[in-house]
């Protein structure tokens, strides 16, 4: 019998409908929609198109792609924030991510209030919270700073406390997006130290990266996303050496 | 749906968290503390009063107190219409980040106009006390089924005007206007009886923020326990609007992120 996935995604779609003007104002809405269709027009956008996916206990998977492929929508999907608009997407077991863990502080509150904070969203209780804290606090450097509005907090001191609280999780799933670029030199190592041990004890992990090195040692297997369909799947070396092959052979042709 | 709710109690640490901050974000900024939020209705009753005895020589023994606890009512309302239309844009970063349901955003800004207009009663039923005394004091146990349907119309309000303040960013400033007309249309500052009087019973029985006046009033000014047909208008105002507001999210919660 075949290991139950992780997650399963069969023939997924993800459609962004967005309007060429923005947002509609209520008021517009009243005086034209009523009496005849909008006249704004909105063009679709389809980020993801007949994905499948079956990711197993111990996967380790790597997305890559050119920008606006679908990767980081990909992740999004995954964790549940955007639901699929046509197809079917199935996940056993409780899903970590980081991504866009720069949002979501709340600016009058000190750096240790924003720690409970997320920690909370992130389904902690305050028993466990109390217990990270210390180690949050300590992975963060931030020393004194966490006594401050986060609103003082300079971009890479935020990036830090984000970072260290996202991570102080037992992850099951583990979504990553690039977030291996955090902070200072010193505080990158550290951070990506810190994301490998989390990826040696998740059950299944999804990076999203363009650093193709670092991809190559982290997993076993790559995606390779091309306008939101999954242009190629499997073992590292065939799919990253397809890809490098896809960018040689396109410099070539614009040489030419 | 009890496991959306489920997911609600599960996050509870979390917005919790944020109604306490809320709450003490909005004292901190001032040396008064909570005095401040209940600063506005009480120094807009003193002007009131000071206007409404000179001119219609009204009692002020009777209408200081009918006057704030109308106000304190009113300043939930128009603080659950407000806070409601941004709840979900105050949220935005949440949202995108984890997908929490989206009923918690609604109770936060709701959570906190409620126990604001705990602290305001509790004004109102000290200056009542120290004015007039209590007749009779069982009767303001009816308040607590009172509040609590406040609180789900208050919710309910909230989740709707949140939903579609994201659809359409003008919503805010129409509310504004709402609020002002509502105000006027609404008996906060003259009794209900003024409109029944001309034969405007429909009118008094259609507007929500007027049962609730009423039910909030009765058992605090006069010592009476509101009659059953005013609760029915107010069960009613809880069930309708929890019914709308639950409908439109069951609508959008999947599909709300694609507007933000």
């Amino acid at each position: 019998m075949p290991p139950v996935p992780l997650i399963d995604l069969d023939d997924v779609g993800l459609m962004f409908r967005v309007r060429r003007f923005g947002r509609v104002s209520l008021k517009e809405y009243l005086l034209h929609g009523l009496f005849r269709r909008s006249k704004q027009s909105t063009f679709e956008v389809r980020a993801l198109d007949h994905l499948s996916l079956r990711i197993e206990e111990g996967d380790r998977i790597g997305v890559i792609g050119h920008n606006g492929a679908g990767k980081s929508t990909l992740l999004k999907l995954l964790a549940g924030i955007y639901p699929p608009t046509s197809g079917r997407r199935q996940v056993r077991g409780r899903i970590s991510s980081l991504f866009e863990i720069g949002l979501g502080f709340e600016n009058d509150a000190t750096g240790w209030q924003n720690i409970t904070y997320r920690g909370y969203l992130q389904g902690e209780s305050p028993k466990s919270v109390r217990r990270k804290m210390q180690a949050i606090a300590d992975f963060s450097e931030l020393g004194e700073f966490l006594e401050m509005p986060v609103r003082y907090y300079s971009a890479g001191m935020l990036v830090r406390l984000a970072f260290s609280i996202a991570t102080a999780i037992e992850p099951d799933i583990l979504l990553v997006d690039e977030v291996l670029s955090a902070g200072d030199l010193a505080f990158q190592a550290k951070a990506r130290e810190r994301i490998r041990s989390l990826m040696s004890s998740a059950r299944a992990v999804i990076v999203v990266s363009h650093d193709l090195g670092a991809l190559a040692q982290l997993c076993d297997r790559v995606l390779w996303l091309d306008h939101g369909t999954a242009r190629r799947f499997g073992p590292k070396q065939e799919v990253i050496a397809a890809y490098t092959e896809s960018f040689a052979a396109g410099a070539q042709r614009s040489a030419a | 749906m009890t496991r959306y709710l489920r997911n609600v109690w599960r996050l509870r640490h979390f917005w919790l968290a944020l109604v306490t901050m809320d709450l003490r974000r909005r004292y901190r900024r001032s040396m008064l503390g909570v005095g401040w939020s209940l600063l506005h209705p009480i120094a807009m009753t003193a002007v009131l009063c000071t206007v409404f005895s000179t001119l219609f020589a009204a009692d002020v023994r009777t209408y200081g107190p009918f006057l704030l606890a109308g106000l304190v009512t009113w300043n939930f309302v128009v603080t659950v219409m407000s806070q409601g239309c941004r709840c979900f844009l105050d949220g935005e970063s949440y949202i995108r980040q984890y997908p929490a349901p989206l009923a918690v955003y609604p109770l936060r800004a709701t959570l906190g106009a409620g126990i604001h207009l705990l602290l305001g009663l509790l004004v109102v039923l000290v200056f009542v006390w120290c004015l007039n005394g209590f007749s009779n004091v069982p009767a303001l146990l009816s308040l607590v089924p009172t509040l609590l349907m406040l609180f789900v119309v208050g919710w309910s309000v909230a989740a709707c005007m949140g939903v579609i303040n994201v659809m359409f960013q003008d919503t805010q400033h129409l509310t504004e206007v709402l609020i002002q007309i509502l105000f006027y249309v609404t008996p906060i500052i003259y009794p209900a009886e003024l409109l029944r009087q001309r034969g405007l019973d429909w009118f008094v029985a259609i507007n929500p923020a007027a049962t609730f006046l009423e039910l909030i009033r009765g058992p605090i000014l006069d010592g009476a326990v509101p009659s059953p047909a005013t609760f029915a208008l107010g069960a009613a105002a809880a069930l309708t609007s929890a019914a709308l507001a639950s409908l439109i999210l069951w609508k959008t919660e999947r599909r709300l992120i694609f507007y933000l």
